[in-house]
């Protein structure tokens, strides 16, 4: 009853920024960012890996309300670098990690059992 | 199996379990350096294929957080796409099933067709032959002649009496006819021997199939694994040696497989000949019946290793299991690609906005969230 359409839980909506930011006035080197559309798997990924960052004094997420598809993310740093750098470091983090992931994937299989997984329908309509 | 670092292990007790969480980050052991690093990363990583078959891919994945290893299983369950059928036009139901249970039914046959030939489905979009594939679905039950008098056997007696998923058949629309390789490999059931409904002389169905590729967060017709499963790696230590006359109960408390028996080395006859030594943890289910047992309770130390996970894919028949995996990666880096890029727009919007025509009226609410602080 009262369930979003379920296409909406991973849609942005007309007018809809992704990511919020909020900056926290009464600790230091803290912000609140509020990212909307995704849930827990991108969010425990993200705080977890912030946590291995020596800059970060503070992380943690929540997810507000399952209903509402969306999370917020506290940072607080040392001072030697803002939290949106932060998170921004930490997407590239995670960028590299997976590619990793994905090389060692590709090693252990031969080449031709990969290409029949990911080829390509070249010629595909429109 | 000693050589694995305490630190690394979830400890398991009677009752209950300790250790859960990680503790390799900056600032838990003091004096110690954690910080991430790529390259001592890449050197523990280890991905090693233990099983695969046309249906199942068994894997270890060593070396990475927990929440790396739940983001790939939610994602190999809910975000990588397939195709299914999702809308149902019926000419014609007169079988003893609704149309609408009929509907559903349909939707759950899996469909053998690479994700990659059609474009995803956006909501209100019109049906065309870049994202729409179209089955036809004819099937009619008549009476055999011939059949004895005392035939019982449906199958026997009558021509059609059920419907199976093989009698989809694929109706290309539009260009689809003219590419090669959909002509090659074409668009078809992953098992031709589903039984949608059964039928009797006289009733027939004739429907129309659309077919669309979304994801299983839509709706679970969509998700391409019967489903995927991780568990943790178990690790036994025998801290005090079993005595030789518990060795066949200390054997019996542990999945088969897991303890064998071996002669010690450098004993002859006598006591302590024989020894039992842990063979295949792989195989425990981590039962902790030793824990039972008030002799052997204190001999064992059971626990995980934290960051060893034995995954179980199970394809649901749209891609083979071991294309699975290298989807659910790609839809991990694009969704991280997504927020980092999101990032950058909040954190330099005026660089986007000289490289942008007029009409910034995107940037400009951007400029605006900006400035809203608490």
């Amino acid at each position: 009853m009262n369930a979003l359409p379920r296409f909406e839980l991973f849609t942005l909506g007309d007018g809809e920024k992704m990511i919020e930011v909020v900056e926290d006035t009464k600790i230091p080197n803290a912000a609140t960012i509020r990212v909307l559309k995704q849930d827990h798997t991108l969010a425990n990924m993200i705080r977890g890996y912030m946590l291995k960052n020596p800059k970060v004094l503070f992380a943690g997420y929540k997810v507000p309300h399952p209903l509402e598809p969306a999370f917020i993310l506290k940072i607080q740093t040392d001072g030697s670098a803002t939290p949106v750098e932060v998170l921004q470091e930490t997407c590239n983090t995670l960028i590299a990690l997976i590619t990793k992931v994905k090389g060692k994937l590709g090693e252990q299989f031969t080449q031709k059992e990969l290409e029949v997984g990911l080829e390509e329908p070249f010629g595909a309509p429109g | 199996m000693d050589e694995i670092d305490p630190r690394r292990l979830v400890q398991i007790h009677p009752e209950r379990i300790s250790h859960v969480s990680s503790t390799d980050y900056p600032g838990h052991w003091p004096g110690e350096d954690h910080t991430w690093d790529l390259a001592a990363f890449r050197n523990n990583l280890r991905l090693d294929i233990q099983r695969l078959t046309p249906s199942t891919l068994d894997f270890d994945l060593v070396g990475v957080d927990a929440s790396i290893a739940n983001a790939l299983r939610r994602i190999l369950i809910a975000e990588v796409e397939t195709i299914a059928v999702e809308k149902v036009f019926i000419w014609q139901n007169t079988s003893v099933m609704q149309d609408e249970v009929l509907a559903a039914r349909l939707g759950l046959v899996p469909l053998r067709i690479h994700p990659g030939r059609l474009e995803s489905w956006v909501p209100d979009a019109t049906a065309t032959d870049a994202n729409t594939i179209s089955f036809q679905l004819q099937v009619s039950c008549t009476r055999r002649p011939n059949v004895s008098r005392d035939e019982t056997d449906p199958s026997v007696l009558y021509e059609n009496s059920a419907v199976y998923s093989s009698s989809m058949l694929w109706q290309p629309v539009g260009q689809q006819a003219a590419l090669p390789d959909w002509l090659a490999d074409p668009p078809a059931v992953a098992a031709p021997d589903i039984v949608l409904v059964k039928l009797r002389p006289g009733q027939e169905v004739h429907a129309e199939l659309h077919c669309v590729k979304a994801c299983g967060r839509e709706h679970a017709k969509w998700s391409p694994v019967a489903t995927a499963t991780y568990r943790l790696m178990p690790h036994i230590r025998i801290v005090k040696p079993i005595p030789e006359r518990l060795h066949a109960t200390f054997m019996q408390a542990f999945s088969p497989g897991v303890i064998g028996r071996r002669r010690t080395e450098g004993k002859k006859a006598g006591e302590g000949e024989w020894e039992v030594y842990v063979k295949d943890p792989r195989k425990d289910t981590v039962s902790r019946n030793v824990f039972l047992h008030p002799e052997l309770k204190d001999c064992v130390k059971l626990g995980r290793v934290r960051d060893h996970f034995l995954f179980t894919l199970e394809s649901a028949g749209q891609m083979p299991p071991q294309a699975l995996l290298p989807e659910a990666i790609a839809v991990l880096r694009r969704k991280i690609r997504v927020v980092s890029e999101a990032l950058e727009e909040l954190m330099h919007p005026t660089a986007l906005e000289e490289e942008e025509e007029a009409g910034g009226k995107a940037d400009a609410a951007e400029e605006g969230a900006m400035d809203v602080d608490a």
